[in-house]
């Protein structure tokens, strides 16, 4: 029975329009492929998959589930949401509190009392480890559990694509990680394709095969998780996804020998990679000395003491502004003429004894330096 | 123990002592008629034979029967339109919404007259029913009418707030799941609002049951045509206070009797709070 189902990507492009805010999206998921939809609050996300879903109408576009056509406004194609297939998994789980665990999983099964049925049922509850709470109701259940029941829940019906808005945004950090590789496990048991909705980059990261940026109901960049979200080339996507140092700078000396540039500005001196292949690959409409750079939190040094004789080319002294907690670590402000924000674990920040007024030097790799495209300069 | 003190705790508060003044008044305020009818109908000689009477009877089946059938017709037409109501978001809906709440606050005795202007022999629509071969004011149908007139607006209101309290994401999900809208309605919806349903649904029965004045108006006093236990009453304190009291025990017993069985019905077995 698992295995009919996730044989057809799921494809599709819409245009819609909700009071005066206006989207447009496309997407191509292949089976048991995570596609994550990042962006901010009201940037259209989950207005993507109710459209998808059927719960909302676009002005025009083309949906395609399970290799059937569910949607389409040239021919005038509209499937309900019933007949869609679609799994569908909310941020508040949505699981109908009048109803049992046993009810709530089986719910979308047809004749529930059948024997298939309860085979289903049972399959799915103890493949998500919740066969101890079939006779509760949903408010006798943690959170988690909760989370865990509505993805069984999703799943009976044989869904052939998944569509999850925020699913896990309202557990705690552990939790997550544990119902993540839960979700990873379950899809390499039923291929579906999967479009994940979330504002968190880590869950991004480690669900996510690929990833779309999306802003004010418009995609700004797909491609993969990691070039996308861990060193954004593009000014807007670069603030989108939380880069914690961007610099405006001025190029001084280009060294391509070295394959590397002098920046100056915001009273730092950089090395950064030359930008030859600045916004992975694009190349740029002539050489322009202006520059942003953008340095990841997770990527600086802090040290006691400035390092002699090491490879990494940038070191800075500064005074220690503010440390805060960032689960899983913290984040370490430090005031090198600008504030540089650099993340530390609780062991480093323990060992080092870090406090506000400390001294301390920052220090990264000149690769660790990347050219953020701004294109416009943004608004700050 | 943990709610003593918080009894305690809220009658030390100034508002909780006036509070606890209030609370001992108006049950005795309450309490007291009503152990008053009781105790005079106790007294009386023949308390059964008033209560099993012929007048009594009469009017009694006319009133169960008349209220079921009206509750019938509210639930059939007021459920749809309170669904209507809880998910539209058009201003039209608000106007409408005002206009169902009228029946709460007008005099009954206006809602009678303004019926007989319309349904009557001489009203608005009198000489085309009349055509047709139907005549309304005066019969058992004008009682049916008056009831649903005056009671439907507490099921409606409290059906539309039922509806509004189920969150659209159930609805949604349901549909996900597979489960057409019409059966999600059925499965999801209605099950989740019907507490509310009960309540409102208790409050109209009982309304209606009591109803007097617009019945008066646009029904008429016939026994056993539209003479129900309230008019019953009315009438029969001009000739025999016992039958008086006899149909007031039983009217006051209906009343307990919903009051408990809504009691039952509107408890929430999936909810621990």
């Amino acid at each position: 029975m698992a295995g009919q189902n996730g044989g057809a990507a799921a494809k599709g492009w819409v245009q819609c329009e909700v009071g005066r805010f206006r989207l447009e999206t496309d997407w191509e998921i292949a089976p048991g492929q995570v596609s994550v939809l990042f962006g901010p609050s009201g940037a259209g996300k989950s207005t993507t998959l109710r459209a998808i879903a059927g719960l909302l109408r676009p002005v025009q576009g083309h949906v395609e589930v399970g290799g059937q056509v569910v949607y389409d406004s040239d021919d005038e194609v509209w499937i309900p949401t019933h007949n869609r297939r679609v799994g569908y998994l909310t941020q508040q789980y949505g699981l109908f509190p009048h109803l049992k665990v046993t009810g709530n999983i089986g719910f979308g099964l047809k004749d529930r009392n059948s024997a298939a049925s309860r085979d289903r049922i049972s399959e799915l509850s103890s493949l998500f480890q919740v066969d101890d709470l079939m006779d509760r109701y949903p408010w006798e259940l943690s959170g988690g559990q909760q989370q865990r029941v509505a993805l069984a829940r999703a799943l009976a019906p044989n869904p052939a694509m998944l569509l999850l808005d925020e699913p896990f945004a309202s557990l705690d950090a552990e939790l997550r990680r544990v119902l993540r590789r839960e979700l990873r496990a379950m899809l390499a048991q039923t291929p579906v394709p999967v479009m994940l909705v979330t504002h968190d980059r880590e869950e991004a990261l480690s669900l996510g095969d690929s990833v779309q940026v999306i802003n004010e109901g418009r995609i700004l960049v797909t491609g993969d998780p990691l070039e996308v979200l861990g060193q954004p080339g593009r000014g807007r996507v670069a603030r989108l996804v939380g880069v914690e140092n961007l610099f405006d700078l001025t190029v001084q000396e280009r060294n391509p020998r070295d394959g590397i540039m002098i920046c100056t500005g915001q009273g730092l001196r950089l090395e950064v990679p030359l930008d030859s292949h600045i916004g992975g690959g694009a190349v740029p409409e002539g050489v322009r000395d202006r520059i942003t750079v953008g340095i990841r939190a997770s990527d600086i040094i802090l040290a006691k003491n400035a390092l002699s004789g090491s490879s990494a080319r940038n070191q800075f002294q500064g005074q220690v502004v503010s440390v805060e907690s960032r689960p899983p670590g913290y984040a370490v402000t430090l005031d090198c003429g600008q504030p540089l924000r650099c993340h530390v674990t609780g062991a480093a920040l323990d060992e080092m004894g870090i406090q506000a007024g400390q001294r301390l030097w920052a220090v990264f790799k000149a690769s660790s330096c990347f050219l953020v495209d701004d294109g416009n300069p943004p608004d700050r | 123990m943990a709610r003593l003190n918080a009894v305690n705790r809220l009658t030390a508060h100034p508002v909780g002592i006036l509070g606890g003044g209030g609370a001992v008044l108006f049950v005795l305020f309450i309490g007291l008629p009503v152990v008053a009818l009781l105790v005079r109908a106790a007294q009386q000689s023949d308390f059964l034979g008033a209560v099993t009477g012929d007048v009594a009877l009469t009017a009694l089946r006319l009133s169960l029967l008349t209220s079921i059938v009206s509750m019938a017709v509210v639930i059939l037409l007021g459920t749809p339109f309170a669904y209507l109501l809880a998910r539209s978001d058009s201003p039209w809906a608000r106007v409408v919404d005002s206009l169902v709440e009228l029946p709460l606050v007008l005099p009954p005795v206006v809602a009678g007259v303004a019926m007989l202007m319309a349904f009557g022999r001489k009203g608005l629509l009198g000489p085309g029913l009349e055509n047709l071969g139907i005549t309304i004011s005066f019969t058992t149908a004008a009682v049916v009418l008056a009831q649903i007139f005056v009671a439907s607006p507490f099921f409606i209101r409290a059906a539309k707030l039922g509806f509004q309290s189920v969150a659209k994401d159930y609805e949604d999900v349901a549909q996900t799941l597979g489960v057409s809208p019409w059966r999600t309605f059925f499965r999801i919806t209605l099950p989740l609002a019907g507490p509310a349903m009960f309540t409102g649904l208790g409050l109209a029965w009982a309304r209606a049951l009591s109803e007097f004045g617009a019945t008066m108006m646009f029904a008429g006093n016939l026994t056993g045509e539209t003479q129900t236990m309230p008019l019953a009453i009315m009438t029969a304190m001009d000739t025999s206070l016992d039958n008086a009291l006899a149909m007031s025990v039983m009217l006051l017993a209906g009343s307990v009797l919903v009051l408990a069985v809504l009691g039952l019905l509107t408890r929430r077995r999936w909810q621990g709070r």
